[in-house]
């Protein structure tokens, strides 16, 4: 049987009198991986800082492993138990990566846990080794390049190992063959039960690598909650949300005019 | 999609040169300020050379250059500025580092403190014995030989306890500089806000840099100082904003994994036999400066 790892009961949020989330209700079940979708400002990044406990709902009740997530549950023993379970890794590399070295960085998450020094010395070896990180070692994070940071603020997260990953943006300004690296230990990951729950507007990375979407409008609502090939095959949905658009297009001498998303293939046109 | 009828038409050919501007003051500051912090900041070749400060523990290095910089602080005698300054040639030569990095780390210190110290010179400030007397109007003012050592031994004093932190900056790389504080009782947090207040300049600057580049792409003439001043406050507040939203950001980051307030760390390896010499030597020099003072 399937744990429920969170339940969001009309949950809204507000920046001030700015509303970026309105009236949320969502379940996620362990193992699930699961794309939040939405245009830009739609509210994906508050939806996943809700979900890590790092602000809170300014309406609506938000449980995680059955506990209610407000300030107060979250200064107590719950928080290291929470901390340890969840693990977030920010739109933003720099932001995440604030130690000397890539070192410092992988061994901070577990040592702030309390987990024995020994154990931390493990989990950062083997982690550089897996993701190839040992020449980085004693590297400060801001000289590296986009893709080796965006590695190591993973491998910063994953040393805790969090049953749950949340992901804002994960695909961002990375190159191919580092987006490719992501997929596939995403997909290696995705077999040992651990919880997806990615922000994006990627298409290609909500196609490959999750069973359910979250889609949420311009007006900070969720509109669609269901399997991933169902929404993506919903073009008008897709069109009314911004998350696809038409425009013209050449091919040869021929131009016309369609959408650019998945399933959106060019022979309904012709 | 229509377009309006001005976009669809192309910019005529380029009009024949009309002499070169010189570019605006914020263009010259920011640049000089970016590159002048990248050049001084940017240590790491000098410190991986091979050498002696750079073979001891970061640690003892950092405990050592603090006993020589207290000394210089109390020398108050020739014997003892001397002495520290051959010491301090002495570990640059053998750390290998060269006197063009030195001076222009010192340089602007020294050009600072002499400025600062100018007016010690004068008999109004310092009374003595002239060397030098002007008069203005009735009055004379002079330069005394007692401002000229007050001011002299100032400005000594200050350049050499400079040269010994850019002898200890240039022979440590950053990251084993914030271990090595980390490692003494210096507050965990105090460590990693100085950490972070070092490594986030440098984003902050190129912002600061990309802002100026995007306003140079759309204009094509400094204007008038006031609009380049209104621009530049506006960018402040800018900077500002955006510095707290960062800050908030990387808060989040750190309680995202596990941060409560106070920042745990692992315990550095022990030290070894040649870096209690070398703290041995320094606090041999401290001590005896001490005496002599």
């Amino acid at each position: 049987m399937t744990r429920e790892i969170y339940r969001l009961e009309g949950v809204s949020y507000s920046y001030g009198r700015y509303p970026a989330l309105r009236d949320v209700d969502l379940v996620v079940e362990e193992g699930e991986s699961i794309a939040i979708l939405g245009a830009n400002g739609s509210g994906k990044s508050t939806l996943l800082k809700l979900l890590d406990g790092l602000i809170f709902p300014t309406e609506g009740t938000l449980l995680a492993f059955g506990r209610p997530v407000t300030e107060e549950n979250l200064s107590g023993g719950f928080l290291a138990e929470f901390r340890k379970r969840i693990g977030f890794v920010f739109h933003e590399p720099d932001v995440q990566l604030f130690c000397p070295t890539v070192f410092d960085e992988l061994s901070f998450g577990p040592l702030q846990l309390d987990l024995p020094v020994e154990e931390v010395k493990k989990r950062v070896s083997d982690l550089m080794g897996m993701l190839g990180l040992h020449s980085l070692r004693d590297r400060p994070p801001y000289t590296l390049s986009s893709g080796e940071k965006k590695k190591v603020a993973l491998a910063s997260v994953l040393t805790v190992n969090p049953d749950v990953l949340l992901m804002d943006e994960p695909t961002n300004g990375l190159d191919p063959r580092t987006q490719v690296w992501l997929f596939e230990l995403i997909e290696a990951l995705r077999g040992f039960n651990k919880t997806f729950i990615i922000a994006t507007h990627d298409l290609s990375l909500v196609e490959d690598l999750t069973d359910r979407v979250v889609l949420l409008d311009e007006a900070h609502r969720v509109v669609a909650d269901g399997d991933t090939v169902d929404i993506l095959r919903d073009k008008d949905l897709l069109l009314r949300t911004n998350i696809i658009h038409e425009h013209p297009h050449r091919h040869g001498d021929v131009v016309h005019i369609h959408s650019h998303g998945p399933y959106a293939g060019h022979d309904e046109h012709e | 999609m229509n377009l309006p009828e001005w976009l669809k038409v192309s910019v005529p050919a380029l009009t024949p040169e009309r002499g070169v501007k010189e570019p605006g003051f914020i263009k010259k500051n920011l640049e000089e300020i970016a590159s002048l912090m990248r050049w001084m900041m940017d240590t790491e070749e000098s410190a991986g050379r091979r050498g002696l400060l750079q073979t001891f523990d970061p640690r003892a290095r950092i405990l050592g250059i603090l006993f020589l910089v207290v000394a210089t602080a109390v020398t108050g005698n020739t014997i003892g500025f001397v002495s520290i300054m051959i010491i301090i040639l002495l570990l640059s030569y053998l750390s290998s580092v060269g006197i063009t990095d030195m001076v222009g780390r010192v340089l602007p210190s020294f050009v600072f403190t002499g400025v600062m110290v100018l007016p010690a010179l004068l008999s109004i400030v310092t009374p003595g014995t002239h060397i030098l007397t002007i008069m203005i109007g009735t009055k004379e003012i002079g330069i005394t030989y007692e401002g000229l050592r007050t001011a002299g031994t100032l400005l000594v004093r200050v350049t050499m306890m400079v040269s010994l932190v850019a002898l200890l900056l240039l022979t440590t790389r950053q990251a084993d500089l914030f271990t090595g504080l980390r490692g003494l009782p210096v507050p965990a947090f105090l460590v990693t806000a100085l950490f972070m207040a070092f490594r986030y300049i440098f984003i902050l600057l190129r912002m600061a840099e990309d802002v100026n580049l995007a306003r140079r792409s759309r204009t094509i003439d400094h204007g008038l100082l006031r609009d380049t001043q209104g621009w530049f406050a506006s960018r402040i507040a800018f900077f500002v904003e955006r510095s707290m939203k960062m800050a908030e950001d990387i808060s989040m980051a750190m309680c995202s994994r596990g941060f409560t307030g106070e920042i745990k760390g692992m315990d550095m390896d022990g030290m070894k036999r040649r870096d209690y010499l070398w703290l041995g030597g320094t606090s041999f020099v401290f001590f005896i400066i001490l005496g002599l003072y």
